[in-house]
């Protein structure tokens, strides 16, 4: 490594100090409490996952170049030079890292191991050595957002025939999916594909609310792959949209961490507070419910169900009860997980991991928890608000055998609103061509 | 005194004491000059009243029941390190004021025999969680995480235990002779007693305060900034709203 | 109607390598969700020579911008994007 290389990175480390970090990488008395709190250190028993330690990497780092005592005594600190064997074991332990803070919700002084790794993911950036794949996504989102009016044209019609499937689910020919629709009241971001957009479009359309379809989907990759201004410029795609339609609420999809980089990063990353309230799907599900605006028809669903608590949606965001209280009006029989809600294990497919091939192996090891956690319900469907907890609960259920279905809360509802089986899914095309059935 | 005890019972109390004081205040300072980030980075559950979130953040720093849920010995021992560190601190202001209503009430006599007693458990108590906290990182995966900060932290807390309860158990030296010399620190010109400077126990006296002169001067500048980082960063955690 | 299908893909496929000449890997793609048909072809492109082309059929709608807007910030190119039904066929040449 030369000198330049190292000196963006200290750079880095310099620019993303802030009191928080210091609090952090000050007080951890490398204790090891968070260790069982890590479903990764937990199922592999490798050091590199040990939530502490991935800190402590970046921790010899700073200490070696930040600290008086950290000069002085560097053999006390075993403070090392950030050479190229740090950078590798330090990419490791941090893009595995699935964000779920569950480590922080178990140590003693509170130490957020994910707002650590921020700074490890930006040293890693700097260095040239940002996961690839992420970094790929990111700049495609960005790209998607300069070069909009390319694909205006295809998204309208792709639009036009998921209208047509939303109008023969709720047997209403006049349904529409609204785009950019000036004045409306909220603007939902989904992500690409149907299953995002039907169920809420069911909802949003059975409430009679006045909302329109966002054109960029509210995944996040430059926030996985920690680069503060990618992901600025991707969440920025539809912070601009709404304020351009003067919407009053920006609905996001079912998708833990696109929330969180709405609801809590934006503004800080953006330097410029939001002018709409943000809102996750469960929370207005919940609310639509409560108001009476969408009824849920009796009837309830027998069939065990089970509800996993993203990460992002529940200990980041504090979401416990109001998919509870939606779940309880669809099903008469929710089971709990054991442990459930801020203890509720991470399902090991976050932080990006399942967009990452070469985490394929790892996740389905770091999963196994959740496998077991489901299958001692004994539940045939699990509900999870999040896209990455049903691609990665999906397939665990693959793996271990588990024997359920995955999806997500507002399917169940929907579902529900047009009198299907709650678990049947929301797929392109299965209204198209009836004919196809003999 | 002779010029070592001087040395380091006498001077080097003062330049601990300092150091610890201006290290601290140079530390909060040290924090408060990063500007925080903006972001909130609390967890939930989170209360919503004012007094339920002091409630919440006072339970989080000094009880982090949760860990209850991972590692019960570990909560135990770093619960009895903290009280017995607590209680010894308390023991100690004997030196500086006899505890008169209680010494009244047991009469000398039976003052003697509590204190004996109350800090002979502390001192085992806070022995023991230390050897237990130092023989846990010699294990992996704890010895993996281990700098060697750590080890010298708790060894170094291991030899003043060591050495406090030596004074204790086989001192055979008298409450008073400790308060004299505490008080003649007070005064600013730090003596031995008659009773403890003839004593071969001076020696013991004299490696314990040195330790914890040392452990006092490193204290603001090692992991054990928590102390007052806890208290913060436990805040942190209760800031999502 | 599912023969008809099919034999129609056929033509679909014929018709875009006669356009754009040799295909050298061929990606079954449909039904992955977003992000992983952008994602496969990612990780494919070194596996085709530098000017080589990848067909890949994805049915993913958020394919349509994505891939396109991979191959632009990675300097790739798409020669060409079509659809058929629910499939959506991409031709993606390795630029370097
Ligand atoms: S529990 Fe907290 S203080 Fe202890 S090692 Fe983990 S991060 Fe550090
Ligand atoms: S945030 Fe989750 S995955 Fe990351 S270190 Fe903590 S417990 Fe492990």
């Amino acid at each position: 490594m030369n000198k330049t290389e190292l000196k963006t990175i200290t750079g880095v480390l310099e620019q993303g100090m802030n009191r928080q970090l210091l609090y952090y990488l000050d007080v951890c008395t490398r204790c090891s409490i968070c260790k069982d709190a890590c479903h990764q250190y937990v199922s592999t028993g490798d050091v590199l996952f040990l939530p502490a330690y991935r800190a402590e990497l970046i921790r010899r780092v700073y200490k070696k170049y930040f600290t008086r005592s950290g000069l002085f005594l560097p053999s006390l600190y075993e403070a090392r030079e950030s050479d190229d064997r740090l950078l590798d074991e330090l990419y490791r332990s941090t893009y595995a890292c699935t964000g779920c803070r569950r480590c922080m919700y178990y140590c003693p002084f509170s130490i957020d191991t994910t707002w650590v790794l921020g700074v490890a993911k930006a040293m890693l950036i700097a260095a040239g050595k940002g996961a690839q794949i992420l970094t790929e996504l990111a700049g495609a989102a960005v790209s998607k957002g300069e070069n909009i009016d390319l694909f205006k044209d295809i998204m309208l019609d792709l639009n036009k025939e998921t209208e047509k499937e939303l109008q023969s689910l709720i047997g209403d020919s006049k349904a529409t999916i609204p785009i950019e629709k000036e004045g409306a009241d909220i603007l939902y971001a989904a992500l690409a594909g149907v299953h995002s957009i039907l169920p809420p479009s069911v909802i949003f359309h059975k409430a009679g609310l006045n909302w329109t379809l966002s054109l960029f989907e509210s995944a996040n990759y430059g926030y996985f792959l920690g680069d503060v201004e990618k992901g600025r410029i991707i969440a920025k795609r539809i912070v601009d949209e709404a304020k351009r339609l003067g919407v009053k609420e920006v609905v996001i999809s079912e998708c833990g961490h696109a929330y969180r980089v709405m609801q809590y990063l934006y503004e800080t990353w953006a330097k410029e507070e939001l002018s709409f309230g943000v809102t996750a799907m469960v929370e207005i599900i919940a609310r639509l419910i409560e108001e009476g605006s969408i009824e849920i028809p009796s009837g309830k669903e027998r069939k065990i169900v089970t509800y996993h608590d993203p990460c992002q949606v529940g200990r980041n965001a504090g979401f416990y009860e109001e998919p509870r209280y939606v779940l309880n009006q669809v099903a008469s029989n929710l089971r709990e997980l054991n442990p459930s809600r801020e203890k509720n294990w991470c399902c090991g497919g976050g932080g990006g991991l399942v967009a990452q091939p070469e985490f394929d192996e790892f996740r389905i090891k770091t999963g196994e928890r959740k496998a077991e956690q489901i299958k001692q319900t004994r539940a045939g469907l699990v509900v999870s608000p999040c896209e990455n907890c049903r691609l990665q609960i999906t397939a665990l259920n693959e793996k271990y055998d588990m024997g359920v279905k995955v999806t997500g809360l507002s399917d169940v509802v929907a579902n529900q609103l047009i009198g299907r089986d709650i678990a049947t899914s929301f797929e392109a095309g299965q209204t198209e061509e009836p004919e196809d059935e003999d | 005194m002779n010029w070592l005890s001087f040395l380091l019972a006498g001077v080097l109390v003062y330049v601990a004491v300092a150091v610890f004081l201006v290290g601290t205040v140079f530390r909060v300072y040290y924090w408060l000059k990063v500007p925080r980030s903006s972001i909130r980075l609390g967890i939930f559950p989170q209360a919503n009243s004012q007094r339920g979130r002091f409630l919440q953040w006072a339970r989080d720093t000094f009880l982090f029941l949760q860990v209850l849920d991972v590692d019960r010995p570990m909560w135990l021992f770093v619960i009895l390190l903290h009280i017995g560190g607590l209680a010894a601190f308390v023991g100690h202001l004997r030196l500086i004021q006899e505890f008169t209503p209680l010494a009244t009430a047991l009469g000398k006599e039976g003052m003697g025999q509590f204190s004996l007693i109350s800090g002979g458990i502390v001192g085992i108590v806070l022995l023991v969680s230390v050897i237990y906290l130092l023989s846990r990182r010699f294990k992996s995966p704890y010895r993996d995480l281990s700098t060697p900060e750590d080890y010298f932290l708790l060894i170094l807390i291991f030899m003043v235990l060591l050495m406090g309860n030596h004074l204790r158990f086989f001192g055979h030296v008298e409450v008073e002779a400790y308060r004299a010399y505490v008080h003649s620190l007070l005064t600013f010109s730090p003596e031995f007693p008659v009773e403890l400077a003839e004593s071969g126990t001076r020696w013991v006296l004299v490696t314990h305060v040195t330790l914890s002169n040392l452990l006092l001067i490193y204290l603001p500048f090692s992991k054990l900034v928590h102390y007052i980082g806890t208290y913060a960063v436990n805040l942190v955690r209760s800031e999502a709203r | 109607m599912a023969k008809e299908k099919a034999k129609s893909k056929q033509e679909a496929s014929e018709k875009t390598e006669k356009t754009a000449g040799k295909v050298d890997l061929e990606l079954d793609l449909r039904g992955l969700m977003c992000p992983l048909p952008m994602v496969r072809v990612s990780q494919n492109i070194n596996k085709v020579p530098v000017g080589g082309v990848i067909r890949a059929v994805a049915t993913d709608p958020g394919s349509l911008a994505d891939i396109p807007s991979w191959a632009r910030t990675t300097g790739n190119e798409v020669l060409k994007t079509e659809r058929d039904g629910k499939d959506i066929i991409f031709l993606v040449k390795r630029v370097k």
